[in-house]
């Protein structure tokens, strides 16, 4: 199983990198959302992968406080979406300035 | 075997998260973002945790993403509103930035090699008690703050959405 240890963290570097992309270029608040969850799961596959190789569940307990973060991430972060979208029609987050000062 | 196993789902996963990003629909972003969901609960089920791959499948595929595709339903975004084509963006200034942190996150990752230590999961213990009974005598002894924090933190995320999502 050690042996396949790096196949697993280069997978991960390479799709938390995807995600990070995805969260510069896409100007849609959803797909930047989605690119977040692709983040997240890139590291819980880090996680696992150290948890098999130290042989501790210290990195499984750790993925699911991370899916835990994520599903209350996704509540109001789509909650937020909503009400933006309700007040002005659009979810393009380039033309959010409500917090520039 | 189990390499080129790895190897192909690693594959499958990549081309599912670029096309999340490439995709102009918004809707289909969402389901490729569900079989990406799917490919990495088999990664984690060739990693012999299938606890985790299980709650990866039901809390990922199932509760998270049907959030995303009822929020998008509810906003009525069939083609998402880039003015630009997504592709074109690709070869900004900006990713000569990604390309720098992905070269670190490996040389992080991967430089560490295997390790050494040892914990209390180990292959006898996993056979005899099983992955789930492991999970508990670490989170009900060791972890228990940590995990009463986790459910405080859900309990106030599901006020705050409540409270953010009623009409006034």
């Amino acid at each position: 199983m050690a042996e396949y240890q790096t196949i697993y963290l280069t997978l991960s570097a390479i799709l938390f990198t995807i995600g990070c992309g995805g969260v510069i270029t896409r100007k849609n608040a959803i797909v930047v959302f989605l690119c977040i969850e692709i983040m997240l799961g890139a590291v819980n596959l880090a996680f696992i992968t150290f948890s098999q190789a130290n042989q501790s569940p210290e990195g499984i307990f750790m993925v699911m406080c991370v899916m835990a973060v994520a599903a209350a991430e996704a509540a109001v972060g789509l909650a937020i979406f909503v009400l933006l979208y309700r007040k002005t029609g659009f979810i393009n987050i380039d033309k959010f300035n409500l917090l520039k000062w | 075997m189990e390499q080129a196993l790895i190897l192909i789902c690693g594959i499958i996963a990549i081309v599912t998260a670029v096309m999340v990003i490439l995709s102009r629909n918004t809707v289909h972003s969402a389901m490729w973002m569900v079989g990406n969901c799917f490919i990495i609960a088999v990664l984690f089920l060739l990693l012999h945790f299938q606890f985790i791959a299980i709650l990866q499948v039901i809390v990922y595929a199932g509760a998270i993403m049907m959030f995303i595709i009822y929020a998008i339903m509810l906003l009525n975004l069939r083609r998402s509103d880039d003015s630009a084509d997504p592709l074109k963006n690709l070869f900004n200034g900006r990713y000569l930035l990604v390309g720098l942190l992905f070269i670190g996150i490996v040389i992080l990752g991967v430089g560490f090699g295997p390790m050494a230590l040892k914990g209390s999961m180990t292959d006898q213990a996993m056979m005899k008690l099983g992955e789930v009974e492991l999970l508990a005598n670490y989170i009900f002894a060791d972890g228990l703050l940590p995990f009463e924090l986790v459910s405080v933190l859900l309990t106030a995320a599901i006020v705050g959405a409540v409270y953010l999502a009623k009409k006034n």
